[in-house]
């Protein structure tokens, strides 16, 4: 990664404008609430609190799904079908926990499955249905938006259909450890989401898989020229997603105990695209920004903290992202960075891989 | 060469046009699908009438929302934003009329203008600023569907005797005995939201095949860039299809306000996928360009027998829906590629 340190470059880099815009929230927020970045300890649980472990925690699945989703981007395609996959992980997990649910109704501290296939099985499954989404795109050739369309639509009735309509709910330990429980004083979600991190990180910068995606996405057919198997590296990064979007899932429906194909996972691919373009990834492929979809996601978590704090209702949150989305995206719009960026003797070539 | 070619095409040829193709196939499965309920549950009433016209009644809004899908979609651009604001103008409807005490006429006019309003500045922004249309929508999305729920988080029912009047109108249709007119048996009839859909369906044909604007549309959708160096108004041009396609959506919110009476701040969840399904079932490719109107509407019928081939069915879940449409989807994707592999070849050739 050698890049220039001058500041012009940096001005014209759309990660930076993210993090402008995310210091700005967090400026607002400590304004409107002095006490937003405190954080506890507690002796007795040994654990820490407050707000930003907060944040971080609920933004675990948005930044777990949106790490596949960055390379999906990069490559120039987009995944619609990763909520429904976490309607699915969640319904085929408590499947697995809850077979007897007909016979028993409680949910009791029990797994009527070995928990190893509790877990295995919904991320195998994704991870199928993943590899279907990249099928159709590698092989038919057909346009990322509508393929995985059909699983968007067909996704959640799959989900419905194993749990036959209904929400089963566990009280089974190990099963709510995974959203529930602590690990080095923190929320393990957050740990999960930092091995995901840095594991595609390692994956993507350490290895040559990374360059062969942002060069995929800038042009599949010279990159298949010279001799990239662009299907494998399609493949492989929709089959990425699908498992993240598993592992999600799981967590999802771990924090809530239960497996609600309804909700689970609505406007997850929503989320998770908006964190992926205001970090600084282009909607037309080519370079991408790890980092940068880290803070779009956590961007997008701390508005919905911060509108909380006044009293407004959940749904109506919607309302505020999309504003600040806005001033996001036409901060880092085409013109207006040109116009920002403008340097006189240097040339914009107009392209989307200098982003 | 060229015009030796164009001349020697027939009727035959002319119909067989490898761009009419897709709808053709639309109206194949929808007779084998409907073909296939006839045989089924012929005997319930499925090919009755009455069937048929609920139908329409029942996707009226998805329907005229379609047709301004229809039009982004063979621009080359997705408006994720027309459930939002179908939502929305029944929320500004409801509002109005049961909370604030307005005229539901008023309400309409705005929430139209709102509508349209919110798609020219979607379409002025993907334009201007080249940020990539599902994203600007989907951030359109987000704020329709936020100041829903700032207005009310709860159901607000209306009951106005305009809108109780427009919502019960209804043509019976009639046959003819003995010099009588009768009602048909079972009785069916057609009601306003239908004959909207219709014009708007009649509307969406006149735009696109025989307006200077609609061949523009067409262009844009084939190719940006030439149609830019051919000197045609491509920025003019898109705005103008995502504001009718926002005029369009809150027509359909009006549809559904008509068709359910209340406004629900949740309404319509996940609607913008039907709507695309339905043009993309209807044979409109998304890499723009291609597309028809009449298309769409099969696309919206096929969509709706589904449903309807599920309740006389009567004992499959009804998610079983879903995972139908979503083989459609897949069916019909894999048809177009092909089409489309077939026609480039004889292209090259």
């Amino acid at each position: 990664m050698k890049r220039k340190l001058n500041w012009e470059s940096i001005v014209r880099s759309k990660v930076f404008w993210a993090v402008v815009a995310g210091a700005l929230i967090l400026l607002i927020a400590v304004i409107v609430r002095p006490d937003f970045l405190k954080i506890e300890y507690n002796e007795v649980t040994g654990m820490l609190y407050g707000v930003p472990i907060d944040i971080l925690n609920r933004s675990a699945e948005i930044i777990i799904i949106a790490m596949g989703m960055t390379l999906v981007i990069a490559l120039g395609g987009t995944d619609l079908s990763v909520g429904a996959l976490v309607a699915v992980s969640g319904a085929l997990a408590l499947k697995f926990l809850r077979w007897d649910v007909l016979i028993y109704n409680t949910p009791g501290n029990y797994t009527v499955m070995p928990f190893y296939l509790v877990i295995l099985v919904p991320l195998v499954a994704c991870t199928l249905m993943g590899a279907f989404n990249g099928l159709l795109i590698s092989r038919l050739k057909l346009q990322p938006i509508i393929a995985t369309l059909i699983l968007m639509v067909a996704g959640r009735g799959i989900a419905q259909i194993a749990t036959n309509g209904k929400q089963f709910t566990t009280m089974y330990t190990p099963y709510q450890f995974i959203a529930q429980g602590h690990v080095l004083w923190l929320p393990l979600p957050i740990i999960i989401a930092a091995v995901v991190l840095i594991s595609i990180a390692l994956f993507t910068r350490k290895t040559s898989f990374g360059m062969f995606v942002e060069s995929v996405g800038v042009n599949p057919n010279a990159s298949r020229v010279s001799g990239l198997k662009s299907n494998r590296i399609i493949m492989i990064a929709y089959m990425l997603t699908g498992f993240l979007s598993g592992i999600a899932g799981l967590i999802y429906s771990s924090r809530i105990s239960s497996c609600d194909s309804n909700n689970a996972g609505v406007n997850n691919e929503m989320d998770a695209i908006l964190a992926v373009v205001i970090g600084g990834t282009s909607m037309s492929g080519g370079k991408f920004s790890l980092a940068g979809t880290v803070v779009g996601a956590l961007i997008m978590r701390t508005i919905i903290t911060l509108v909380y704090f006044f009293g407004i209702v959940s749904e109506a949150i919607l309302a505020f992202e999309a504003v600040i989305i806005a001033v996001v995206i036409v901060l880092q719009s085409e013109p207006v960075r040109k116009a920002m960026a403008k340097r006189g003797h240097k040339k914009v070539t107009g392209g989307v891989v200098r982003a | 060469m060229l015009k030796a070619e164009t001349k020697r095409q027939g009727l035959f040829s002319r119909l067989f046009n490898p761009k009419f193709v897709m709808v053709y196939a639309t109206l194949g499965i929808f007779l084998v699908i409907y073909l296939f309920g006839a045989l089924m549950y012929g005997s319930k009433g499925f090919t009755s009438i009455r069937t048929f016209t609920l139908m329409f009644i029942d996707n009226a809004y998805v329907g005229i929302s379609a047709m301004g899908m229809t039009m982004v979609l063979i621009t080359g651009g997705i408006d994720l934003s027309v459930a939002a604001v179908a939502s929305l103008t029944g929320m500004f409807i409801a509002y109005g009329t049961s909370v604030l005490g307005l005229d539901p006429v008023a309400c309409m006019v705005f929430s139209l203008l709102v509508g349209t309003g919110l798609g020219l500045l979607m379409g002025a922004t993907i334009h201007c600023l080249n940020v990539p249309p599902f994203i600007t929508t989907l951030t359109g999305m987000f704020l329709a569907r936020g100041v829903c729920s700032l207005i009310s988080r709860e159901s607000i029912s209306i009951s106005h005797p305009t809108i109780d009047a427009l919502a019960g109108w209804k043509i019976y249709l009639m046959r003819l005995v003995d010099g009588e007119w009768v009602k048909i048996k079972p009785v069916a009839y057609i009601n306003f939201n239908v004959l909207l859909m219709i014009f708007m369906v009649i509307v969406g044909i006149v735009l696109l095949q025989w307006t200077r604007f609609g061949r523009n549309v067409y262009a844009i959708g084939g190719s940006e860039q030439s149609a830019k160096l051919m000197g045609l108004p491509v920025g003019r041009t898109k705005i103008l299809v995502y504001g009718f396609n926002g005029f369009c959506s809150a027509l359909a919110g009006i549809a559904y306000v008509l068709y359910v009476k209340s406004g629900w701040n949740l309404a319509l969840a996940g609607g913008e996928l039907d709507v695309i399904s339905s043009a993309v079932i209807g044979g409109v490719l998304l890499t723009g360009g291609v597309g028809y109107p009449i298309g769409t509407l099969l696309g919206v019928m096929l969509k709706s027998t589904i449903p309807a081939l599920i309740t006389f069915n009567g004992n499959l879940n009804s998610w079983w829906a879903k995972i139908a449409t979503g083989v459609l989807l897949l069916l019909f994707i894999v048809i177009q590629r092909i089409v489309v592999n077939y026609s480039a070849r004889k292209k090259a050739k």
